[in-house]
């Protein structure tokens, strides 16, 4: 089958170099011919939004592991970027079924997560990312999905239960006043117990284990209390209920179902937000191409030895660290620097591993391979710093002193009403304080204020990775923000040119990949210009590019920083200037911050001057330039903390480990940010000034549910310890507090918007 | 009212029933992703 010349690319839809030609690169015509081999030509007609050039597959492919079920196919999970429309899901799962040794293969467009089942004999990881790959979207390796502990299914079984037994109850307390007949009375106390078992049995067996596990290696968190409690409330019930009295199992049901209701909204926030940043290796290319004698070898990466001289032409990373020997190319290393600006690279010149050459081409003398490269430390730096032990729940740290606590006071309180009024009334004593004392409100305020938080956020375009981080934002004392794609919007943008010098300029570079180019074509469109199709034109590197359109022979060179120059046979016809433009709202966004009480710091790997230049623009307090990746990182340990750091590249990466909180700003062209503790969803720093409110509302929430739940826990045990608890007035308070933690919970998003309506009014 | 000792365990084991097979649902996976299945009635294949 041929496809037609159209002039576009029937793959991606680019233009394509010479109007003879089909496809824009070989990239997009394999990918063309495989959809067809396939049979899934169709997607081309229903496909919303053209595909994308197959650039190769990257990453660590070797070291993931499938999870084997027991019939000895395996399972694997990626993240697959680049899904622009349902028909990309579509084309990804029917090419990955049609594969050797694929049994099954589902895609989500919402999240990108590819879920494949296949048989290990026949295929490996490696191929099935390469066949997603070679169509031109990205695979990730995702962390193997943790075992299921079926929250949701316990969490329904404990609602059934509780509100049948709620039914139960209700009618015992009634017929405790209106009078019951002694049968129904014990057909409903049986029942309740009967409904109450699969409750404490099955449902509330997380908090079992948990407690198990903490008990283990002597630490005594939040299940501690709850299995104490769920223990104690079903004994003492079950008891009651073989004596013919009152068993008070509703407040058991209670107990579990908001507890794990409060779990299974922790769970799936934290899990939404994992799938928003899962984890990548470092993108080095795995094959180079090596000068030896008789020609150009193509070798592995690993077997490359410092000395060997490889070539590295346009459109391909850099393999290794080393110098440029010979031949001259435009190479963009914004994986290092951060600048989208590509860099002239001539003899003599240091390119680093994991740089892309965007036009000509280069013979590089290896210096340093593999774990020595800039990248592959720089990537160990982010993998020490990001394995800090997270902080503690705050609740978690007042979960032994509540436990303790609790036991201590039911066992003075027993024995001193065992020494007044007898043993049997020291017992009853000592089981209402265990009773009364409710875990339930103090086990929720944590994770329903912090799922609320976290979900207020995330609406307004940050996702975080994890409740802990949500707690230290809010405490952050220094926003400290990278410059290039953060502050501003990262590419190029044309800051002024003349319409027919524009439009020139543009018609040379319609094919070019060059950033530059990008901003030439984003104006011209945007301007309405209409580009001619150029008879032939040519990339120099380290001058530009020449051309031929309309019958006028033009260069566009450099003129100068900051500008490209248009001329006519080396007659200059005007200048193109250029400039990265801080973001719309970047200014607004770090008033607030300030109002907030944050102090805001620039940092940035382009020149000082520059860097000044955009901290006045946007109002930062305090702004460095000229920084390396590393001295980053070690300009926020000087800072006062916790720090927040905003940054958006791979080279940002030991920053982002090293700050507090690192948030990464989440950019359409390259999702590489995953190190960082949350995503900002919108190309905008407004959503920064969001979270911060969220934080504080969440923190503010928790304090406030801690203390009522607290205050609830005083009052109760006190008042059993002195006798005086009524078993009525324990069920009625119990759900009462709960039901103040809730609604606790349910005011962070009204305590976001009031938080940041005072820093805009002040 | 004897009508009670025979209704209310039937309702309780009826309701039982829906509750197992939730269970069930769940550990299927069937609540795992609520977003995609949506979408891929669009698939005519």
């Amino acid at each position: 089958m041929e496809a037609p010349a159209t002039g576009r690319c029937p793959h991606c839809d680019a233009s394509v170099l010479s109007p003879t030609d089909t496809f824009c690169c070989s990239g997009c015509e394999v990918a063309w011919a495989l959809v067809h081999e396939a049979g899934l030509e169709a997607w081309y007609e229903r496909r919303e939004v053209p595909g994308q050039r197959p650039e190769g597959l990257s990453g660590a492919w070797d070291a993931v592991e499938p999870r084997r079920a027991a019939d000895g196919s395996c399972e694997v999970s990626l993240v697959v970027d680049g899904l622009r429309c349902a028909s990309c899901t579509w084309v990804v799962e029917r090419l990955l079924e049609r594969a050797d040794g694929v049994e099954r293969a589902t895609v989500s467009y919402a999240t990108g997560r590819t879920r494949v089942v296949f048989d290990p004999a026949r295929t490996d990881v490696r191929n099935l990312a390469q066949v997603i790959a070679d169509v031109g979207y990205s695979p990730r390796p995702l962390d193997a999905p943790a075992p299921s502990d079926d929250l949701l299914g316990r969490l329904g079984i404990a609602a059934f239960c509780t509100a049948n037994l709620m039914l139960l109850s209700a009618s015992l307390y009634a017929g405790w006043a209106d009078g019951m007949e002694a049968r129904f009375q014990a057909l409903f106390r049986w029942g309740s117990l009967a409904l109450a078992t699969p409750i404490a049995m099955y449902a509330a067996a997380p908090f079992f284990q948990g407690a198990w596990r903490g008990l283990q290696v002597r630490a005594v968190g939040m299940d501690v209390p709850i299995a104490l409690a769920v223990s104690v409330l079903y004994v003492h019930g079950g008891l009651q209920t073989l004596a013919g009295a009152e068993g008070y199992l509703d407040s058991l049901g209670m107990l579990v179902t908001l507890l794990l209701a409060g779990r299974v909204l922790e769970k799936r926030g934290r899990r939404a937000a994992a799938e928003a940043s899962a984890a990548i290796a470092a993108a080095l290319p795995v094959s180079a191409r090596r000068r030896t004698v008789r020609g150009v070898e193509d070798v592995l990466v690993a077997a490359l030895v410092p000395g060997d001289i490889v070539e590295v032409g346009a459109g391909e990373e850099v393999p290794a660290d080393g110098a440029v020997v010979d031949g001259r190319a435009a190479v963009q290393m914004a994986m290092v620097t951060g600048e989208t600006e590509p860099v002239d690279a001539g003899p003599g010149t240091a390119l680093v591993a994991g740089a892309s050459v965007i036009s000509g081409s280069v013979g590089l003398r290896v210096e340093h391979v593999g774990a020595d490269t800039v990248a592959m430390r720089m990537a160990d730096a982010v993998r020490e710093a990001s394995s800090r032990p997270l902080p503690p729940n705050p609740v978690d740290r007042l979960a032994p002193a509540f436990t303790v606590g609790v036991l201590a006071l039911a066992g003075v309180a027993g024995l001193v009403w065992a020494l007044l009024a007898g043993p049997s009334r020291g017992i009853e004593v000592a089981v209402a304080v265990l009773v009364v004392a409710c875990p339930c409100a103090l086990g929720l305020s944590v994770p329903l204020a912090v799922a609320s938080g976290l979900g207020a956020i995330a609406r307004r375009g940050v996702v975080l990775r994890d409740g802990a981080q949500l707690l230290t934002l809010a405490d952050a004392r220094t926003l400290a923000m990278d410059k290039t794609g953060t502050v501003t919007g990262g590419q190029p943008v044309v800051l002024g040119a003349s319409d027919d010098v524009l439009q020139l300029a543009s018609a040379l570079e319609r094919s070019s990949r060059h950033p530059v180019a990008r901003a030439l074509l984003a104006e011209s469109e945007r301007r309405g210009l209409p580009l001619a199709l150029p008879e032939w034109v040519e990339e120099v590197p380290g001058v530009g590019i020449r051309g031929r359109v309309s019958g006028r022979s033009l260069v566009l060179r450099s003129g100068g920083p900051g500008a490209v120059l248009l001329e006519e046979e080396g007659r200059p016809l005007g200048l193109v200037r250029l400039g990265d433009r801080p973001r719309d709202d970047a200014r607004a966004a770090i008033a607030l911050l300030e109002r907030a009480g944050l102090h805001t710091v620039l940092l940035s790997g382009d020149h000082p001057e520059v860097t000044s230049r955009i901290a006045e623009a946007v109002g930062v307090q305090e702004a460095r330039g000229g920084l390396t990746p590393e001295a980053k990182s070690e300009a926020l340990a000087a800072q006062p903390g916790p720090v927040v750091f905003v940054g958006d590249g791979l080279n940002d990466g030991a920053a982002l480990a090293a700050a507090d909180v690192g948030l990464s700003m989440h950019s359409g062209v390259t999702s590489s940010l995953l190190i960082a503790d949350g995503v900002v969803t919108q190309a905008a720093l407004r959503p920064v000034v969001a979270a911060v409110a969220g934080a504080r509302a969440t923190r503010d929430t928790v304090r406030a549910n801690v203390t009522r739940s607290l205050v609830y826990n005083a009052v109760a045990v006190g008042a059993a310890a002195l006798g005086f608890v009524n078993p009525l007035v324990a069920a009625v308070l119990m759900p009462l507090s709960s039901a103040l933690v809730i609604a606790g919970a349910l005011s962070v998003d009204r305590r976001l918007a009031a938080l940041e309506a005072s820093w805009t009014s002040s | 009212m004897d009508i009670l000792l025979i209704l209310i365990p039937v309702a309780i084991g009826l309701g039982a029933v829906f509750a197992t097979l939730f269970v069930l649902a769940a550990r299927s996976g069937q609540f795992e992703d609520l977003d995609d299945p949506g979408t891929r009635i669009l698939h005519d294949d």
